[in-house]
């Protein structure tokens, strides 16, 4: 199954970006080699030391929808912009997107090939009788292919977060592992099972009753309720590390880790400390309001999660990966 | 009430990590352990398991954002919002089911995104939150957990995740309609 996604999320991500490239080109969406024309309030003129003119550039918002489409600017386009001269005569146009820059180039910003700085070249400049305008023809630099740029930057991008995540997952491990191999060592461990038992027992039914995987488990479990994400990563990697003891066929998942999972995917949480910093930050009334709406609906995935493991590890495609294991 | 139990929760945390090790060392001297030596021989699995999971945690994350670069999420969400409409779900909160399992960040995104539009005490708001609260990040906790002892046939793990977080889904739509409508 994970195959079968794994591959679905690749291949459709491969295939919606060539489409919207596709479809941004067809539709002209940037207006690649068309030129613009704008008025260019002069702000310097160029003089001996600086061979710049630096102004802004002005276009209602009708005459700015016209040449990219409805819905590109939302107001009076004014763009800080500098136009200069190379020595074979040739001007080129560089724009800074920021905030207040329209729609439509501020996306363009976002994929040029330095971020923020849109460059073109100047066709022609006519400088106005008053000297402080000029009208100016200008191309911008094309814009193409945004969404398979931006799949290809984040494939190398995730790739390199992902050896960050694992990485920075040391020194927690090592800490909590050593704290539960002295646990392990002193007893304590086998205390905090046999306390359990009448409870994980119904819950594993597969794991030994004194098996210390059901320890870790139950500290992974509690961890994650009281938020401690630090100390939950940990102890449930311990606990997969017990439960992969009792797997009879290495390299396929139990059921007992599955329905394990299940309980850390359906994510019980008593104090979902993330949301509710976030509300507190957007300026919420009550950020604490939805504790109880939280628990209700981790309760549920939760106990959605651990009965979806009981039935489904009974289906004969599931049930045949594990017993081929054992013949 | 709920402001109790707030404190409590909160003092729990706060107390818990403390707690464990004056516990669980504690225990070990009272029981002679070795402390030092036996903590320094179960730390040095950090480093191993930590490093065992990355191959898992590329494929995986790396699959996951060529999806979300390409923009096949708002493709999806335009698909299915009117059915999703249909059981009381705004469709600015499709974004947050759709990509909570597949991302922490981007589902923080998503939450901040419709409070900073939507305001936090709306309907949008608050629903986008609870959903946030309700669900982990599956696809990551399978790809860590898995990976770190080498599991490479899931079985019945994906079907189970995602029944999961679509129960979570369900009954936060269903709990704050019923509450905050």
């Amino acid at each position: 199954m994970l195959n079968y996604i794994w591959i679905s999320l690749i291949a459709l991500g491969i295939l919606v970006a060539a489409g919207s490239d596709i479809a941004d080109e067809v539709g002209d969406r940037y207006r690649n080699g068309v030129p613009l024309d704008v008025r260019f309030e002069v702000a310097k003129r160029p003089s001996p030391l600086r061979a710049t003119w630096e102004g802004t550039i002005v276009l209602s918002e009708g005459e700015f929808n016209t040449h990219y489409g409805p819905g590109a600017a939302d107001s009076a386009v004014r763009q800080g912009a500098i136009i200069s001269a190379d020595g074979s005569g040739r001007s080129t146009v560089v724009i800074a997107v920021g905030e207040s820059s329209p729609f439509r180039w501020k996306e363009m910003g976002r994929h040029a090939a330095e971020k923020d700085r849109l460059t073109g070249s100047v066709v022609s400049m006519k400088l106005g009788g008053d000297g402080d305008t000029a009208s100016v023809r200008m191309v911008m630099e094309p814009v193409r292919f945004v969404k398979l740029k931006a799949v290809t930057a984040a494939a190398l991008d995730y790739a390199a977060t992902a050896v960050q995540i694992s990485i920075g997952l040391i020194g927690v491990m090592a800490l909590w592992l050593g704290i539960m191999k002295v646990a392990e060592e002193a007893g304590l461990l086998k205390i905090i099972t046999r306390l359990l038992a009448p409870f994980t027992h119904r819950l594993f039914p597969d794991v030994p009753p004194d098996h210390p995987a059901l320890a870790a488990m139950i500290m992974n479990i509690a961890a994650n309720m009281l938020g401690l994400n630090n100390a939950a990563t940990p102890m449930g990697l311990k606990a997969m590390e017990e439960l992969n003891r009792l797997n009879p066929r290495l390299g396929t998942a139990t059921n007992a880790m599955v329905t394990f999972l299940a309980i850390n995917t359906g994510g019980l949480v008593l104090i979902p400390a993330t949301a509710i910093a976030v509300r507190a930050a957007a300026g919420s009334a009550n950020p604490g309001i939805i504790i109880g709406t939280s628990i209700i609906g981790s309760g549920c995935a939760t106990i959605a999660g651990i009965a979806a493991s009981r039935i489904l590890q009974r289906l004969p495609r599931y049930r045949r990966g594990m017993e081929a294991g054992n013949g | 009430m709920a402001e109790f139990f707030r404190a409590l929760i909160n003092t729990l945390a706060v107390a818990a990590i403390p707690a464990m090790f004056v516990v669980f060392l504690g225990w070990g001297i009272l029981k002679k352990v070795k402390v030092y030596e036996v903590f320094v021989e179960g730390a040095k699995e950090g480093f191993t398991t930590a490093v065992r999971i990355i191959p898992y945690l590329v494929a995986m994350l790396v699959a996951i954002g060529i999806f979300r670069a390409s923009g096949a999420l708002e493709l999806l969400t335009r698909l299915l919002a009117p059915v999703t409409a249909l059981i009381g779900m705004p469709p600015e909160t499709l974004s947050m089911v759709l990509m909570r399992p597949l991302s922490g960040s981007g589902s923080l995104g998503v939450m901040t995104e419709l409070m900073k539009v939507h305001g936090p005490d709306s309907l949008i708001g608050i629903m986008a939150s609870t959903m946030y609260g309700s669900s982990e990040t599956t696809f990551y906790v399978l790809a860590v957990y898995f990976g770190s002892v080498g599991i490479k046939e899931t079985r019945h793990a994906v079907p189970v995740g995602l029944i999961a977080d679509v129960a979570g889904m369900l009954a936060a739509v269903w709990v704050v309609n019923l509450l905050f409508r």
